[in-house]
């Protein structure tokens, strides 16, 4: 019974005042930013990185994971009352969550949408604590090749689960992989595409790059469609939180099945929050026995996805915390905080920092917990937050970023460097590139150079190695069986109609 | 829809698409014009305006061409890295924008975009072509940019050729206000930082930033503004502890 010896470890770490503390403040912010329409998961973590650089690692890494799933919570507040979510991960909430409570039924689907979210939550925590040390033993069978190989298999799954256009989505790839190459090279030290630049010779900041694609870029998009965003608010009174009998019992099955599907989708890799939820609505509009009732208030549409949403965002922790690979950006971010506290992502991790690893998912645990009684009463407050115009929100967010990337390295030119990443982020929105596969190909970039460096050389040059590896191959084969079902236009129809329920 | 609009419509889309095309081709070597016109008046080391404009100007007319003739020729002399960048970067972008006039853009975000990442691979190739290649079955430092660029500009030459091939959305519509004044904003700050502390830069960019969008109302957004710098200034260097100025330099001495 390691396991509980494990959780006991983790549970005596995460209740220390210090990082029960940095959990409330987690979860705080996360739900802030959920609320807040504008600004993203992946800009505030971003943000908040130098922030971490005064706290010990555990208390750092736990106050980062919160923002991740409070804001899985905070985004679906406003979807059911103002119809406007705060994140992309609860649009599909917004259907019919907002419906419920046009009809007057707002605190039902408050509380199943928490219940459901803090169902999934405990179940991936188990989750996590379950699987973290098969896949670490499994992980430590790996040689370069391997990991070559399960990079690739990421980086297809990224492809496959984002929206739009195929050849678009591996460009993007591709592009982070180039950009990841700025800077010296690690095993020659020779400078690469750093043009005399000394503050390029360390390479392009992730953080940096992160904050412009995702926090400038997005601000400059918002001003295109006029400050004013759509935003009427209308307050209802919020009545009677209990659902109803009969709303558990339609619900149950729904939360059970998003959990597990959203398990599922945040192990993957490529995955993550956002597509669980489309994932899950599709599922159970396709099950349901009364389909029509969708759209119209059905409560298996605000259950079920709220429930995938928040399982994803913490089982995407999994191959991070085993496999030292981040499946998605947010979890990208996590592996630069990890950095900055000299702590490197890996299988290793596991036994070496057990304090780390277990606290942390102790953490979540207790997170969720604490999410709960921060959403449920507190909701008129967050409500009441949306208030604040863009205008105003705008120029702050600016600002904030601006200072945030400075204190990283105390460097003038990364703030510029942002700046153009912004740019270029307005433009890849433009084009309708998708930026998080380019961030993802960014951080996998090096780890995937030196393991393919590895490999080769290992193998005297033979590029075979990678087929003739059992594990290798297997792997490659499941990446280049993905590409082909995506390209086919059966799946293809398929996947757009996942993608367009968002749109309406 | 589309035909409807008239193919005269399409005809000058298609001038001024390739018209942006040959600029993008010699904006690097505009770009290091620019730049080094600041060495006149001492800011940075580099190349004066001069030089700059005759040697790239030598490279794309001159240069460059005797490069192609000669690698056939035999001759391996050493071409210079101006040379280098016509060859690699500006050639394949002109030939693609007189392409582009006898073509039908059926999808202006599709060609565009890809085109431009068409350029961003090409001009990465050229900025590893001076990085050592494979060395027996070891990677050298410039194989991976080079292959992980050459598949770029493939992805993106697929990307464009879909915008020929298949309707799609047409290139959308940029404003200007909003980018400008973030990226003034953001500029400022970091030129100001240093020497000016976090109180003047901060707010000083708010006000900047503020101006992105005309419904800005002054004397709240100043109001706000004060607020936030004051929350700043507390939060950041002493309740966080990051090293940063607060006011200006000449002030604290």
């Amino acid at each position: 019974m390691e396991l509980f010896a494990n959780l006991a470890h983790g549970f005596a770490v995460a209740l220390t005042p210090i990082n029960l503390l940095m959990c409330l403040i987690g979860a705080l912010v996360g739900t802030l930013v959920g609320v807040l329409p504008g600004i993203g998961t992946i800009a505030t973590v971003a943000m908040l990185l130098p922030i971490t650089f005064g706290l010990p690692p555990v208390g750092a890494l736990i106050m980062l994971a919160g923002i991740y799933y409070g804001a899985q919570y905070g985004g679906s507040t406003t979807s059911i009352l103002v119809n406007i979510p705060g994140e992309a991960t609860s649009v599909v909430t917004a259907i019919d969550g907002h419906q419920m409570a046009k009809q007057g039924r707002a605190g039902p689907a408050l509380a199943i949408a928490a219940i459901g979210s803090f169902f999934a939550g405990c179940v991936a925590t188990i989750l996590i604590a379950v699987l973290g040390a098969p896949l670490t033993k499994l992980a430590l069978a790996f040689g370069p090749a391997e990991y070559f190989s399960l990079m690739v298999l990421g980086l297809i799954f990224a492809v496959v689960l984002a929206k739009g256009s195929v050849l678009k989505a591996i460009a993007m790839i591709v592009f982070g992989l180039l950009l990841s190459m700025v800077g010296s090279d690690i095993e020659t030290g020779a400078s690469r595409m750093a043009f005399n630049i000394p503050e390029l010779a360390d390479g392009l900041g992730f953080a940096t790059v992160a904050m412009g694609v995702f926090g400038f870029a997005e601000i400059i998009r918002n001003l295109d469609a006029g400050a004013e965003m759509n935003r009427d608010l209308v307050q209802q009174k919020i009545t009677g939180l209990m659902p109803t009998r009969k709303d558990l019992a339609d619900s149950t099955p729904a939360i059970l099945r998003g959990t597990v599907l959203g398990s599922i989708l945040g192990i993957l890799p490529g995955g993550g929050a956002v597509i669980a939820s489309f994932a899950a609505y599709t599922l159970e509009k396709k099950i349901a026995k009364n389909p029509s009732r969708f759209g119209r208030g059905a409560i298996e549409g605000v259950a079920a996805p709220e429930s995938a949403n928040n399982a994803a965002a913490q089982t995407s922790f999994i191959p991070l915390l085993t496999l030292g690979i981040p499946p998605n950006a947010v979890m990208a971010l996590m592996v630069g905080a990890m950095t900055i506290h000299g702590i490197v992502p890996g299988p290793q991790v596991m036994q070496k920092q057990p304090d780390l690893v277990w606290g942390m998912i102790a953490s979540m645990w207790i997170g969720n917990l604490m999410l709960i009684i921060i959403n449920l009463p507190l909701v008129g407050i967050w409500v009441r937050l949306l208030r604040v115009p863009y205008r105003l929100m705008f120029p702050s967010i600016v600002i904030f970023c601006a200072i945030g990337i400075y204190s990283v390295n105390n460097a003038p030119v990364d703030v510029i460097l942002a700046g153009v990443f912004g740019l270029v982020g307005y433009w890849l929105i433009k084009h309708d590139f998708e930026p998080a596969p380019l961030l993802l190909g960014m951080v996998l970039g090096p780890l995937m150079e030196e393991n393919l460096r590895r490999a080769l050389l290992i193998s005297r040059g033979d590029w075979s190695v990678f087929l003739t590896r059992p594990l290798s191959a297997v792997l490659l084969a499941i990446a280049a069986f993905l590409l082909v079902l995506t390209v086919l236009p059966a799946l293809r129809a398929k996947r757009d109609e996942v993608f367009t329920e968002s749109e309406n | 829809m589309a035909d409807t609009m008239g193919h005269s419509a399409t005809a000058t889309r298609n001038t001024s698409v390739a018209i942006g095309f040959c600029l993008l081709a010699v904006a690097p070597q505009i770009f290091e014009f620019i730049w080094s016109i600041g060495t006149i008046f001492g800011w940075g080391a580099g190349r004066g305006p001069a030089t700059v404009l005759i040697s790239h100007a030598t490279a794309l007319l001159a240069g460059a061409p005797a490069a192609i003739f000669g690698s056939v020729g035999g001759d391996a002399k050493k071409a210079s890295s101006d040379v280098l960048l016509a060859l690699i970067y500006s050639y394949p972008l002109f030939v693609v924008a007189i392409l582009t006039f006898f073509m039908t853009i059926r999808s202006g975000q599709d060609y565009i975009g890809g085109t431009m990442l068409m350029a961003l691979a090409l001009f990465a190739l050229w900025a590893s072509s001076d990085l050592q290649g494979m060395r027996g079955f070891s990677f050298g430092a410039g194989t991976a940019p080079r292959m992980f660029g050459g598949l770029l500009v493939a992805l993106g030459a697929g990307i464009a050729l879909t915008g020929l091939l298949a309707e799609g959305p047409a290139l959308s519509h940029y404003s200007w206000r909003g980018p400008l004044f973030v990226m003034a904003s953001i500029v400022f700050f970091a030129l100001a930082i240093r020497p000016l502390g976090v109180v003047v830069s901060a707010f000083a960019s708010f006000l900047i930033a503020a101006m992105g969008t005309h419904e800005t109302r002054w004397i709240e957004t100043t109001i706000v503004g004060a607020c936030l710098t004051l929350g700043c200034a507390v939060l950041f260097p002493y309740v966080l502890g990051l090293p940063m100025p607060m006011f200006p330099r000449f002030l604290v001495q």
